[in-house]
């Protein structure tokens, strides 16, 4: 089986004025296709660093990261936001959904700038995706109109409308009561087990932790376990 | 793959939706915006259409006091003009004149004798032009002077009689009835001195001839100057409907055919019309400016708007948004606002010139009698043109979206990861 993505000794330090700060020190991980992975360790451990290098959103200043097989160095800021487009789902803390869209607006987006231009075709996608996530029927609801947890489900559906390799979540659960984060866990394990999309989330949940098939727990930069819990305790 | 030419960008559709909710999101914030747009288009829209006005209105003082649509002179006239040579006359017999007439596009000519003299109330003495007019005949085919004749009454033939410019008389203080003497120095040297009464008072409007013309009979011109039957130019009005272009240039033919030399009004009036070019060069630019000043608000409420929206922009490039689709969509929200400030402005401002093309604005009340450099008089009529109204709205919206460059520029820089770190 091909990787999701693959890190080999991947460092990155950032520049505080005349000092030079590493946040991810030499960390070398496969992540294999289908993955349900947490990465967890305390603040300033490196793991927003690890998502964002995973995201392509960064690029590390040492070592090599792979998404789908292909290496994110060297890639200019437009080669990188069309390798987003085209690879990597998100789904962020605070939900971020565009607040002037409805919840189908919003999942919409990713296929425009995907470039489908098949109106028929991105309306069928939006559609059943947001069925997929239990929003059939509050498709033309603005994010204003929603509850929180209703938020996170249009930003997962938001994430695989695009049929990504990899969805990266930074701390998906963190403004959510313990219940709605439970459901959310569960529709992304659900999801993740329908169409094979591989998770990574960064937290500090135990919630979320007892989720994962696979836990990466960092510290200082450095992974500091690896464990996997294959059919893990995610099926409640 | 035609459809990955489109990748990491919105459509125009998307675009524009996007951009009009997120101005109804801070509804005060863009109505202000807009609504100071919408002042300086309209004061750019006025102005323009007033200083078309004026144009406009001096251009037919121009052709319906002064110079015709064109005047035929004598070889060599044409660049003496500024002294009023008498020595380059031409014939005013009738036979040039209907060979003239007989130009497609001529409507009507008269034949005119200009010349320099000094007219006395008998204390006073003011150097003035003079000019014999055809009066029985056709000048007033050509020209509308008796419908400048503001007190008294036109010339006649018959009677020796000159009509006077408004402010002239004013000048030398006299009116209806009182006699002037004119005296001129005659085509051969000698000076010629006559007395006339004044029978009407002109107000054209036109400076140069309310405060320094006097008109008179052509025979007694003539008479005087011992210059039996001569002009020293004919004047020449096309008809309305007529191409000027084309018809000045069958004139031109038909007048060198004749050994004389024809020029247009545009060409007579030239340094007039580089000074109105000048003004509106300099005008145009101050309105510009002033616009471009007035659409700083622009900037303010893209970069603030783009300020607030940091992590939005840091989520859209996670998603697969360019740099150059940020930059656009900021771009797409100034250029809105222009959009609609421009929209609202300019139809005020096309109401209020629809009304004043009508009924005139009142200049006097502003500036009484003083010269405003145009060639206009009383009321001020603004020009309704549907052209020069889109440019404007169009041009609100063009330095609109040039205002909005900076911060859609700054915001299409962002790191996305610090954008998403943004709180």
């Amino acid at each position: 089986m091909t990787a999701a993505a693959r890190l080999t000794d991947v460092r990155k330090t950032y520049r505080v004025g005349s000092l030079e700060v590493p946040a991810v020190r030499g960390v070398s991980l496969e992540i294999e296709a289908g993955a349900f992975m947490a990465i967890a360790g305390p603040s300033g451990s490196g793991k927003t660093t690890l998502l964002n290098l995973l995201g392509a959103l960064d690029t590390p200043t040492g070592g090599a990261v792979e998404i789908a097989e292909r290496p994110t160095a060297g890639l200019s800021a437009r080669d990188l936001a069309d390798f987003r487009g085209a690879h990597l789902g998100f789904v962020f803390q605070t939900f971020n959904l565009i607040p002037v869209l409805t919840a189908r607006e919003n999942v919409e987006l990713p296929l425009q700038l995907q470039g489908v231009g098949d109106r028929a075709e991105r309306r069928e996608r939006v559609e059943r995706v947001l069925t997929d996530v239990g929003l059939a029927d509050l498709m033309d609801r603005r994010p204003t109109e929603l509850s929180g947890g209703q938020q996170q489900r249009v930003a997962i559906a938001r994430a695989l409308v695009k049929r990504p390799t990899l969805v990266l979540a930074d701390e998906p659960t963190a403004n959510l009561d313990s219940a709605t984060a439970g459901e959310i866990m569960a529709l992304m394990r659900g999801m993740n087990e329908r169409l094979g999309t591989s998770f990574v989330f960064s937290t500090h949940d135990p919630l979320v932790m007892e989720h994962a098939r696979r836990l990466v727990r960092l510290h200082d930069g450095l992974v500091k376990s690896d464990e996997r819990r294959d059919g893990g305790s995610g099926v409640h | 793959m035609s459809t990955e030419a489109r990748a990491g960008r919105l459509g125009p559709f998307t675009l524009g939706r996007l951009a009009w909710r997120n101005l109804r999101r801070n509804r005060r914030r863009t109505w202000i915006t807009a609504v100071t747009v919408a002042v300086a288009v309209l004061l750019l829209q006025f102005a323009m259409a007033l200083m078309m006005g004026v144009e406009r209105q001096s251009f037919d003082n121009l052709i319906n006091y002064q110079t015709g649509h064109a005047k035929v002179f004598a070889n060599g006239y044409y660049a003496a003009r500024e002294d009023l040579p008498l020595d380059r006359g031409i014939a005013a017999a009738e036979t040039l004149q209907v060979r003239l007439r007989a130009v497609p596009g001529v409507l009507a000519t008269a034949a005119r004798l200009t010349f320099q003299a000094q007219l006395s109330n008998g204390s006073d003495q003011l150097p003035c032009v003079g000019i014999g007019i055809d009066v029985g005949g056709s000048d007033a085919d050509v020209f509308r002077i008796p419908q400048a004749v503001t007190d008294g009454v036109y010339l006649e033939p018959d009677r020796l009689g000159m009509l006077i410019g408004g402010g002239l008389a004013e000048v030398l203080g006299v009116g209806l009835g009182d006699w002037l003497t004119v005296l001129a120095k005659t085509r051969n040297g000698a000076f010629e001195a006559v007395d006339l009464e004044v029978v009407g008072v002109l107000g054209t409007g036109n400076p140069a001839i309310d405060r320094g013309t006097f008109l008179v009979p052509l025979v007694l011109a003539q008479t005087m100057l011992a210059m039996p039957g001569a002009a020293t130019e004919i004047a020449v009005r096309f008809r309305p409907a007529a191409r000027e272009g084309a018809t000045l240039g069958r004139l031109r033919g038909a007048a060198a055919e004749a050994g004389l030399d024809a020029r247009g009004w545009r060409e007579v009036e030239s340094d007039f019309l580089a000074l109105v070019s000048a003004k509106r060069t300099g005008r145009t630019v101050a309105l510009v400016v002033f616009l471009t000043v007035a659409l700083v608000g622009v900037t303010n409420t893209i970069l603030m708007a783009a300020f607030e929206r940091t992590r939005e922009i840091g989520m859209l490039m996670a998603l697969g948004l360019r740099g150059a689709g940020v930059r656009r969509l900021f771009l797409a929200e100034g250029a809105l606002l222009g959009l609609l400030g421009g929209a609202v402005g300019t139809l005020v401002g096309a109401a209020l010139i629809a009304w004043l093309a009508v009924s005139g604005l009142d200049i006097a009340s502003f500036y009484g009698d003083m010269d405003i450099g145009y060639p206009v008089q009383d009321r001020i009529y603004t020009a309704f043109d549907a052209g020069a109204l889109l440019f404007g709205w169009l041009l609100a919206v063009a330095l609109a979206a040039l205002a909005s460059l900076y911060p859609a520029a700054r915001a299409s820089r962002l790191d996305p990861v610090e954008a998403l770190r943004h709180v």
